[in-house]
């Protein structure tokens, strides 16, 4: 019964979303996928890996696009959750992948840097050794501009959450 | 189990109600835009937008004019392979009543889009487009999109994602070949002043 009421209910969201679109095109997405509890002990830094899918036959630019007119992909989190002297738990860095120098059918002689289909940002989280044992969800936010082969749609943000949980020394 | 079906009976009437509203509700809100899909013979919304120098511009001071609204961004890279071509189709047709009009859909200060459209050889106006005129154009997502109007102010086709050339040159021809009983078209708006001083001023 919920499965059938589940079904039901993706269907309509299904068809409501498709008749609101332009006839022939789709609005690009990027997913995020979950990341588990990142553990660390008081006074460790470790790499966490942020696995965004770009849906088919759309490219967002690059962190360093190589126009500065382009909307450069970033990875955004409030400066309270940025690992600062004072603070317990936080990100201390982002490192951001290279990326693909492509070009495409509405400028053939033009080179972007794009990233598409697969990539991962690596946030690096840090806790101060006078941490206190517990859990900090960060929650911050990507921030892309995706174009097809024809079209280029307008910039758009998609929430990025995990938790950091602080463990006994 | 009879309990069930009915459960189920009620969620797809809930959801049908939505769906009709929904609809219902976006043709009351809608009845002065332009819905997506076939937008031809349909009278384009007017509207009024402020110029790069300045100057607040309405689509009505073009009646009489076929015009060519273009919906572009400077992050844009198909936009910048199309204005080219309307630089030069303006040149072209400038004279037999085409007008084109940029509306730029940038977050950024007008002083880049300037710059930019400046860097571009764009000789006709470019407007500061809103989100209002987005959504009266039925919410202009997909960049460029441009709208073909007649001299009556007909949309005569529409172009989402950059076409060929010769498809924008296509849609030009139809919307110049409309004629406006009772509006000569050898006068000259101050529309017509202004779009002129543009063109030649650059």
């Amino acid at each position: 019964m919920i499965r059938r009421c589940a079904f039901v209910v993706l269907a309509a969201m299904l068809a409501l979303s498709l008749s609101a679109q332009e006839p022939g095109r789709v609005v690009p997405s990027i997913k995020f996928a979950p990341v588990g509890r990142v553990q660390l002990k008081p006074g460790e830094s470790k790499n966490v890996e942020l696995d965004f899918r770009i849906a088919n036959e759309f490219h967002v630019n690059s962190h360093k696009p190589h126009s500065e007119l382009l909307i450069p992909t970033s990875l955004n989190i409030p400066v309270s959750q940025m690992f600062k002297a004072k603070t317990s738990v936080g990100v201390a860095s982002v490192q951001y992948p290279a990326g693909e120098d492509m070009s495409f059918p509405f400028a053939p002689d033009e080179k972007l840097s794009v990233y598409s289909g697969d990539f991962s940002i690596t946030a690096v989280v840090k806790a101060s050794p006078e941490a206190t044992v517990g859990d900090y969800p960060i929650s911050g936010e990507l921030r892309f501009q995706a174009c097809d082969r024809s079209a280029c749609y307008p910039p758009r943000a998609i929430p990025v959450k995990f938790t950091v949980s602080v463990t006994g020394k | 189990m009879k309990r069930n079906g009915l459960v189920f009976i009620a969620l797809c009437v809930i959801i049908i109600g939505m769906v009709v509203s929904g609809k219902y509700l976006n043709r009351v809100r809608g009845r002065n835009r332009v819905v997506a899909g076939d937008v031809r013979g349909k009278v384009a919304p007017d509207f009024e937008l402020t110029s790069l120098d300045g100057k607040r511009v309405k689509l009505s001071d073009y009646r009489g004019k076929a015009v060519l609204l273009n919906f572009w961004a400077t992050w844009c890279s198909p936009c910048k392979v199309e204005m080219p071509w309307f630089v030069d189709l303006q040149k072209k047709y400038g004279n037999d009543g085409l007008v084109v009009l940029g509306v730029a859909m940038d977050d950024s200060d007008s002083a880049k889009i300037a710059q930019f459209a400046s860097e571009m050889g764009v000789n006709y106006p470019v407007l500061l487009g809103t989100d209002k005129v987005s959504e009266e154009y039925g919410n202009v997502e997909f960049l460029p999109t441009s709208f073909y109007i007649d001299r009556e102010g007909k949309f005569v086709g529409k172009g989402v994602g950059l076409l060929a050339r010769s498809e924008i040159e296509g849609n030009i021809q139809k919307a110049l070949a409309s004629h406006v009983v009772g509006l000569s078209e050898a006068a000259e708006s101050p529309a017509d002043k202004a779009a002129g001083q543009q063109v030649t001023a650059q």
